[in-house]
């Protein structure tokens, strides 16, 4: 029974039983337990300090936009009460550019290696497959500084290049993985009879293999974009002042002369989320019908 | 393998890129690359030097802080450093770790060029002697010197003077104790650890009771200080009780010959922190949990759930910020507890805190030349006055004896005075291993697991084995 | 739906499941006068496009991370401190020996596998739950779907500070709502299981969604037949879902078992924000303490002997795994 005819077989697709409002309700409160803590960080990025901490908690309060200023703008040291910048637009350029690239390229080399690995196995597929997983398996703490020299000695630290190259090696593995698995699930023959027809194989890739793989490439990549954007440790220690990223920015608000600057630091994690929660609202159709077809092993 | 010329192409062009920007075209600019926290007084470095520095010799000097987030900046410096990126020039380093980066051959000894240079002998004449022998000697105590403050810190207290200076509390307190509940600065002086545990009972109210003018809007606690196990939170506060009982951590000034078996688990150091463990249960619930650190406290002080607290003068600057703190109207600065001895005086052996700053052992001539040019800069009286008055602690004991100078910030006064009685933990490079042990110990006791006995012998075993295993202990 | 996906498939009628092998019928003229293509058709010819295709992957990996990964594992037989401009002298399996003799890596183990066990299960078992929930389609699915996936979008910094937060005893949500009932404040964090469940509590928050997706695409997809059969057989709810629904997403749930775990035995950052590794040292994972060994007591030597025996645990944890996916797949 081939998974490709159930998602693609039209009438073929299995139709979900329907539910009422009542299922709705049930499903909501479980969406809301899910989502109220996320819910009070949005709501402490509109409070004052004394708002966010108040005791008994503060469920109705006057919101300001205090923070969200705060998170562009912060007052000179020196008492001349300027307005400096902090930097911050430059920092979510940063993480945007960095993560799209990123990914990107993870998932160019990832699809290419796990079309290879599919169509065209090497003797010892199983190690190369089992061995890019182990590297997913130790606590990064370990290996930075190696990287760290690294990036020293071929010149890429606190440079654009040196993290996205490592970020696309991060998503790497995972990206194999998922992507191997959804070549294994075409048929060759449509491919094959595309070949008789006189296509290149190129564009035996591109024209039959790719469109097929729309759904595998947009799971690919929201795992991938999650696990980039938040990224910290390596951002913290190799990118420079102006390559720097949001979750290191975002660092600032912890320690120093206050312990959390909570109403900032909620409205940062705040406008961090939206571009990652857009792009996952955006490709939520392909997502579930992307993992159904890379895990399903008949 | 199109993708690879490209990639190696553009990794070509940074490479020739940052090497363009690093080394100094001319021998005319001169770039100092500076590590820090990312907090005021960094800040205020970075925008005073901007504003107002001319260097001397006429070379254009460039100061480009690298503002790192405090909780991460150890890792970036540690990773920096161990790895020989020798990126900075100077680094603001905590007073802890200058053993390891001194043993580790990345921090410059200053001797020579102190010795040569007239202004740099007149500031550190000018320097508290705490400072220069917490911030700046190593090994401990000797002549080798590193490192000057930028930011030299104490613990104080804070208190609420509403309620301490409040007419009706304070005639409970002296009806029930048969002493003043402290308001003024000498009261305060005069106050010592049995004063301390008085106003604990004393201002323990629970919601709904009379508190002040009004009436307590949550449970309402009276003291609370350090019981962290994150960082060095704790110890900052334990040892003080422990150097105040007579008690004493290993000496290693004293190397090979000092102990840390008998040393650190004395009866006395045993006393010391059995007597911080008996004052914690006035603090809130939240000691229970070994989370009540420097912040937690901050935070319990300035949204109004204690009545007083002791904490780093560094981070009272957000006390008096009507955005940050409810009662920032409301609060005062004193001298700490103390144990009254047996001839009447109190001793307040403190940890000191704060941070020098080093300069860094890759660099030419010129650039070690125009860095101290900068840290003459920094250590000049008008530069000090300055950052004083925008929320820093002056390095400077001419500074600090200027009779304005107890005007700039409300703490000023306690802290000036509180110098003298500061020492500091260990320096050597053991420190981490030993600082973290002790933590997870004092952190056991805090939370009941262990006895303070126990705990105590379990860090002078360790201590001791350690030691003995590094060459410090013979 | 993509038209011309469609018709590709439905030319699929009645196929079996595809072996991967390298495509028949490739004899095609190569063009002249063009030498880029004549580049291009060498460097991908058969033999060599399987090579070709995989390298630029396996060169990036071997860079980035395999080459990192064996200097580190290299220096975990020499003595080598990275706070000290000494040079290494070799030590043999001589931290090897120090790691798996001490007892607290063994406490630390211990801990980290209590941690991971607990969470994962969690995981499991409310991810698969809220699949079945989300199996239905029922108004407002979507939007309600985006709000459990919320917590997988924020960073470890993030869920870190703020569950902090909700567990102080002071001000945090869970003490303040504690206390309406009670009247006291509830010092979570105060003992080792109170804090072992705050960690698993928010561990298990962030990323129980990550296993309802996965299952979700499972049940998607679980063919109509079946189930009519099943009805046809006038068989009970419980064993409709026994024979039909959980044999279809069982080798899902293998799968995130796998990934999960993987990722929790590194679980760092909700630890030491939430409580680092306290009370004492009751929740103080194996990742913190090679954290700890290796960037603030500089025992660099010793902290990769420790890396390599926790990769050796999870690489034999992950082949007990695969091996069960291929019985399964057997059996299957």
């Amino acid at each position: 029974m081939s998974v490709l005819k159930m998602i693609f077989g039209g009438k073929k697709e299995r139709r979900l039983r329907e539910a009422g409002w009542g299922w709705s309700m049930v499903a909501g409160l479980a969406g809301l337990v899910y989502f109220f803590p996320v819910l009070w960080i949005i709501m402490t990025a509109f409070k004052s300090r004394a708002d966010a901490l108040a005791t008994p908690p503060a469920f109705l309060f006057t919101p300001t936009l205090d923070n969200f200023v705060a998170v562009f703008y912060r007052v000179a040291q020196t008492g001349s009460g300027e307005a400096l910048s902090t930097g911050m637009g430059m920092f979510f350029f940063n993480s945007i550019f960095v993560a799209a690239s990123g990914v990107f390229l993870a998932l160019i080399i990832g699809t290419l290696a796990s079309y290879g690995f599919s169509r065209y196995p090497l003797k010892g597929n199983e190690t190369y497959l089992f061995v890019i997983l182990t590297t997913r398996m130790l606590p990064p703490i370990i290996v930075i500084i190696p990287i760290f020299l690294m990036f020293r000695m071929m010149g890429l630290s606190g440079s654009y290049i040196g993290v996205i190259l490592l970020y696309a090696a991060f998503n790497l593995p995972f990206s194999i993985w998922m992507m191997k698995s959804f070549f294994d699930e075409l048929s060759p023959d449509v491919e094959d009879a595309a070949r008789m027809d006189g296509s290149s194989e190129r564009g035996v890739f591109f024209r039959i293999c790719i469109p097929q793989l729309k759904a595998g490439l947009a799971a690919t990549s929201v795992f991938a974009v999650i696990l980039t954007w938040n990224e910290f440790l390596f951002a913290l220690l190799l990118t420079g002042t102006e390559t720097r990223t949001v979750p290191v920015a975002m660092a600032r608000t912890i320690g120093g002369e206050l312990g959390v600057e909570w109403g900032l630091l909620a409205a940062i994690i705040t406008l961090f989320l939206i571009p990652v929660f857009g792009v996952t609202y955006l490709l939520q159709n392909h997502l579930l019908r992307g993992v159904t077809f890379g895990t399903i092993k008949k | 393998m199109g993708k690879f010329t490209m990639t190696g192409a553009l990794a070509a062009g940074i490479v020739a890129g940052s090497l363009a920007v690093s080394a100094p075209a001319f021998a005319k600019d001169i770039v100092l690359n500076m590590a820090g926290p990312d907090w005021g007084p960094t800040r205020f470095l970075q925008e005073h030097f901007n504003n107002t520095y001319k260097a001397k010799s006429g070379n254009n000097v460039k100061l480009v802080f690298d503002f790192i987030p405090w909780g991460s900046f150890y890792d970036r410096v540690a990773a920096s450093l161990t790895s020989g990126e020798k990126k900075y020039q100077m680094i603001i380093s905590d007073s802890q770790w200058i053993g390891t980066f001194i043993e580790g051959g990345h921090f410059m000894k200053l001797n020579k060029y102190i010795d040569a240079d007239p202004e740099l002998q007149a500031i550190m004449k000018d320097i508290h002697p705490a400072m220069i022998q917490n911030y700046s000697t190593y090994p401990h105590k000797s002549d080798n010197y590193y490192g000057f403050p930028q930011f030299p810190d104490t613990k104080v207290t804070w208190f609420r003077n509403d309620l301490f200076c409040h007419d009706g509390e304070r005639a409970a307190f002296q009806a029930k104790f048969k002493e003043a509940l402290p308001c003024s600065y000498d009261e305060w002086k005069s106050a010592d650890w049995g004063t301390w545990e008085n106003v604990g009972k004393f201002f323990r109210r629970n919601k709904g009771e009379k508190l002040g003018d009004g009436v307590a809007a949550n449970d309402f606690y009276g003291i609370a200080y350090q019981a962290g196990k994150v960082a060095d939170f704790s110890s900052m506060q334990v040892l003080p009780f422990i150097w105040q009982h007579g008690g004493d951590i290993w000496d290693e000034s004293n190397q090979p010959n000092a102990q840390a078996e008998g040393v650190v688990n004395s009866a006395e150091a045993v006393k010391g922190f059995q007597h911080y463990l008996d004052l914690l249960k006035y603090a809130p619930p939240v000691h229970k949990t070994g989370q009540m650190g420097i912040f937690a406290i901050q935070e319990l002080f300035m949204q109004g759930k204690v009545a007083a607290i002791i904490d780093w003068a560094g981070v009272a600057p957000p006390a008096l910020d009507p955005k940050v703190s409810k009662y920032h109207d409301k609060t005062g600065f004193a001298m700490t507890p103390g144990l009254r001895k047996a001839d009447g005086s109190i001793s307040r052996l403190d940890n000191i805190g704060g941070q020098p700053f080093v300069l860094t052992t890759w660099n030419s001539e010129e650039v070690t030349k125009e860095a101290l040019e900068v840290v003459k800069w920094w250590m000049s009286p008008e530069v000090q006055i300055e950052f004083s008055k925008n929320g820093g602690e002056p390095g400077l004991m001419s500074v600090m004896n200027m009779p304005e100078y107890n005007d700039f910030l409300p703490w000023n006064r306690a802290h000036a005075e509180l110098l003298q009685h500061q020492k500091d933990v260990w320096h050597t490079p053991e420190m981490f291993e030993m600082l973290t042990q002790q933590q997870e110990e004092f952190d056991k006791a805090i939370t009941g697991q262990k006895t303070a006995k126990e705990a105590m012998d379990s860090i002078a075993k360790f201590q001791q084995e350690l030691l003995i295993e590094a060459g410090r202990i013979k | 739906m993509d038209k011309s996906v469609t018709e590709t498939a439905e030319g699929l009628d009645g196929l079996s499941r595809p072996q991967p092998g390298p495509p028949v019928g490739l004899q095609q003229p190569i063009a002249r006068g063009k030498t880029m293509q004549d580049f291009w058709k060498w460097m991908f010819s058969p033999s060599r496009r399987g090579p070709m295709l995989v390298a630029p992957a396996l060169i990036m990996l071997f860079i980035m991370n395999i080459f990192p990964l064996m200097w580190s594992f290299g220096l975990s037989f020499f003595h080598y401190k990275a706070s000290s401009i000494r040079p290494p002298s070799f030590a043999g399996l001589h931290y090897y020996e120090k790691v798996l003799t001490d007892p607290v890596v063994w406490e630390r183990l211990q801990t980290t596998a209590q941690i991971v066990g607990m969470s994962v299960l969690l995981q499991l078992v409310i991810g698969f739950s809220l699949a079945l929930m989300f199996a239905k389609k029922f108004p407002l699915r979507r939007e309600i779907l985006m709000l459990v996936l919320t917590p997988m979008m924020l960073s470890f910094v993030a869920v870190g500070v703020f569950f902090k937060l909700f567990y102080e005893p002071t001000f945090g949500l869970l003490s303040q709502a504690y206390m309406y009932f009670s009247g006291e404040q509830l010092t979570l964090l105060a003992t080792q299981w109170g804090a072992v469940w705050g960690i698993v509590i928010a561990d298990a928050w962030m990323w129980s969604p990550f296993v309802m997706l996965l299952v979700l695409a499972g049940l998607v997809s679980v063919p109509d037949y079946l189930y009519e059969a099943a009805e046809v057989d006038r068989a009970s709810r419980w064993k409709r879902f026994t024979t039909v629904t959980f044999p279809y997403v069982k080798g899902l749930l293998l799968l995130a078992l796998l990934f999960r775990t993987i990722e929790t035995f590194k679980i760092f950052d909700v630890v030491y924000l939430i409580t680092n590794g306290g009370p004492g040292t009751s929740t103080e994972t194996v990742a913190v303490y090679v954290y700890r060994m290796a960037f603030q007591f500089f025992k660099t030597s010793q902290s990769s002997a420790l890396s390599y025996i926790l990769l050796f645990i999870v690489i034999v944890l992950t082949n007990l795994y695969l091996y069960f996916v291929k019985k399964r797949g057997e059996e299957g």
